[in-house]
Order: C-alpha cells, then sequence, then structure tokens
C-alpha cells in the first residue's frame, strides 16, 4: 500500500503535536523547578550536591516525559509511564539515603530524619506505579478486544 | 481520579518540603552570656541563656540542648539538658540552659583536677523538629582547658617564733595559682606532725583567691614545743562552698 500525501501530512501533525505537547510539559515542570528552587536553595549550602541530586532528578524526569508523550498511543508509553514511576521511587530512596541525611560539617555532625517525608513519598510513587501499570493492563486489554480484519 | 489525586498530593508534599526548608532559614538562635554560681546542694551552677526566634512558618517542637563533660578517661564529669516543648511561629522564647558541676565527686574520680591543668572535652547535641514531622539533629564535641584551682601548690621554709613556755608559733608560706574558672574562696587548715606521727600543732586561714591569678599567703600554727622534732609532715585540708578536700600530706625537714 502507498502512503498518500494525507497520511504524511497527517502523521507530521501527529509527531508534531506530541512533540509540542511533551515540549510544554518539559517546560512547565522546568518552571515549577525553577520556582522550587529560589525556596530550596539554601539547603545546597548544607548538604554538598544537593543542586547536582535535584537536577539530575528533573533531567531524568523531564526526558522520560519527552520520550513518554512522543512513544503515546503505543505500548512503549505505558512502557516509560512505568520506569517513570519506578525512578521516582528508586532515586528518591537512593538519594535520601533511606531518609536519614547523615552530613559531616569540619566537627559538626548534622542529621536530617525525613524517614515521614520518604514514606509518603514513596506512598505517593507506589500510587503513580499501580495507576501506570492499570493503564498498561487497560491498553492490552483494549488492544485484544479489537476485532481483527 | 488517581493520577489527579496523585498529581495533588505531589504537589501538596513538594510544597509542604520546600516551605519548611523556607522556614528553617528564619529560625534564629542566640546564646547569652554564660555564668556562674553555686546551687543549694554546694555544687558549681553553669548557666546560659538560649534565645531561640521563630520567624518561619511552622511551629518548632521537642527543641532539646544537651552537653556532656568528660574527662580523657571518658568518665563523665557534668551533664545538663534544656528542653523546649514547643515554640510556635513568629514566637520568641528565652530559656536557661543550666549544667552543674559536682566538684566533690569529680575530685573522687581525679585529684589530679585541683592540682594539675588539663583537657576535658564537652560534647553538645541539639536537636528540633520542624513542623511536627522533620526531626533536625546537630552535635558536636570540642576539648576546653581545665585550670586547676590550686596549680603548682606549696609550703614555703616555716618560720619558727617561740609564743610562750610550751608553744611555739610557726608560720607556714603557702602558694599556688588559681587556673580554674572560679574563685577559690575558702578555708585552709594545716595540721603539723612530728617524726613519730603525733599531732603536734594545728593552723588555718581564710583564703580569697581569684580565677587565673597567683596567690600567696601565710597559715599561722600554734605548736607544742615538747613535741617538735627537726623532722615530720603537715596535713593540708582544703574546705570551700562547693568541695572538701585533704589530707594533702607534705614532708619537712
Amino acid at each position: 500500500m502507498v502512503e498518500t500525501n494525507n497520511d504524511v501530512k497527517k502523521k507530521l501533525r501527529k509527531i508534531s503535536f506530541k512533540a509540542l505537547k511533551a515540549t510544554i510539559k518539559a517546560v512547565l515542570i522546568y518552571a515549577v523547578y525553577f520556582i522550587l528552587w529560589t525556596f530550596i536553595a539554601p539547603i545546597s549550602q548544607i548538604i554538598p550536591n544537593f543542586q547536582l541530586m535535584v537536577e539530575t532528578f528533573v533531567t531524568v524526569y523531564i526526558a522520560l516525559i519527552i520520550v513518554e508523550e512522543l512513544t503515546s498511543g503505543t505500548i512503549f508509553h505505558y512502557f516509560f509511564n512505568v520506569a517513570k514511576a519506578l525512578f521516582v521511587i528508586g532515586y528518591l530512596i537512593a538519594s535520601l539515603q533511606g531518609g536519614i541525611f547523615n552530613i559531616t560539617v569540619e566537627n559538626m555532625s548534622l542529621v536530617i530524619d525525613l524517614r515521614i517525608i520518604l514514606t509518603i513519598a514513596t506512598l505517593l510513587g507506589l500510587l503513580g506505579l499501580a495507576k501506570s501499570v492499570l493503564q498498561t493492563i487497560n491498553y492490552m486489554s483494549e488492544k485484544a478486544e479489537l476485532p481483527t480484519i | 481520579m488517581i493520577g489527579l489525586a496523585t498529581t495533588f498530593f505531589w504537589i501538596f508534599l513538594i510544597a509542604f518540603i520546600a516551605t519548611a526548608v523556607y522556614s528553617a532559614k528564619d529560625l534564629q538562635f542566640m546564646f547569652g552570656e554564660p555564668q556562674l554560681g553555686i546551687t543549694g546542694d554546694n555544687k558549681l551552677l553553669f548557666s546560659m541563656p538560649i534565645t531561640i526566634i521563630n520567624n518561619g512558618l511552622y511551629n518548632i517542637d521537642s527543641f532539646s540542648l544537651r552537653t556532656r563533660i568528660k574527662d580523657k578517661d571518658g568518665h563523665t564529669l557534668a551533664r545538663g539538658t534544656t528542653i523546649i516543648p514547643i515554640i510556635r511561629k513568629g514566637e520568641e522564647v528565652t530559656a536557661t540552659h543550666n549544667m552543674t558541676i559536682d566538684v566533690n565527686s569529680v575530685l573522687q574520680k581525679n585529684q589530679n583536677y585541683l592540682f594539675n591543668d588539663t583537657e576535658v572535652t564537652i560534647y553538645e547535641t541539639g536537636s528540633i523538629g520542624i513542623a511536627h514531622i522533620i526531626p533536625v539533629q546537630a552535635s558536636t564535641n570540642f576539648t576546653m582547658p581545665w585550670g586547676a584551682p590550686l596549680y603548682n601548690f606549696a609550703l614555703g621554709p616555716s618560720q619558727y617564733t617561740p609564743f610562750n613556755y610550751t608553744h611555739a608559733r610557726v608560720v607556714v608560706p603557702i602558694s599556688f595559682e588559681n587556673h580554674a574558672f572560679f574563685d577559690f574562696n575558702g578555708n585552709i587548715r594545716i595540721d603539723m606532725y612530728n617524726s613519730t606521727d603525733v599531732l603536734v600543732g594545728e593552723g588555718q586561714t581564710n583564703i580569697e583567691a581569684w580565677h587565673d591569678s597567683p596567690y600567696y599567703g601565710n597559715v599561722e600554727l600554734l605548736v607544742q614545743t615538747a613535741g617538735m622534732t627537726g623532722s615530720g609532715h603537715f596535713e593540708v585540708y582544703f574546705q570551700t562552698s562547693f568541695f572538701d578536700y585533704g589530707p594533702m600530706v607534705i614532708p619537712y625537714g
């Protein structure tokens, strides 16, 4: 079957729309990060590599969102959705060192107990993961139900 | 719906963390001039006023400041704890951090604290709870010199003068440096024993030695002339409002 000019245009428009949607989402998330950073910037003076830690998280998260949007309508969209939810849980546990931050500056030891925050964040992450898994199952079921012509 | 609820909770959580951190920077701790006193049970009382100003957005709970002073061998010499259950937002709270030092008990562990300068280690631990769910604890330790109140204590050569037919007046010069952070106000008693360990005389004097200053003085003893020998020993007793020590045996002759 030969693709008509209209089909190519439709595909291009679809890809452009996905790219635009991904860009808007990425810009929005970066804007939220930018605003929040002004509040949490003082932490970077206490915790070394805090800015790098947050920037890495934001970069990977935005990258996953872009890929997820670009692959929407396919099984990969749900795959990246699950990956995003797992990344959030994994990165939080790893970067928050199990919820207890231990920083030593010269002769002073500072311990910040973020276990309650980490528990809430992990539960929210798990909720996101559950949602992604359910969406994947739903997508697969819908695909399976479609009549083959 | 799950997505919407999750997003809402994420925004709430992130906003909470951001504001909690932002609040923490508006906390002010001020430490006043330390003061020294004596408690009713004759212990040294070290007190330091602490002022906490909470200009943050959340209440601060479970503020505590713990101090422990340990010697070189790890024995605890003194400890003090100050707890403030809650500091509401916009509130200013002043508390006094008290620490009592039982000098008598310290001297029982090591009498060198009286005569030799040494070092003690101070362990400080402070903790607060931000917005009831983020406990933060800071701890540090540092060494501080311990100045001996009777550093270089010595008795000089005694001077004998006749008093009457049976007794003589013996003047014993005493000298030391008070290196301690407190003034040494008390009484020194000297008992004089002859070579056969028989008490032949005694005398005492009140002394006031300011901290970080040398002291020179005399103790006058009334001694039985009949029992006096060329050699023997003095037994020195120290009595102050917060410690008693003695006898310190110093031979003569």
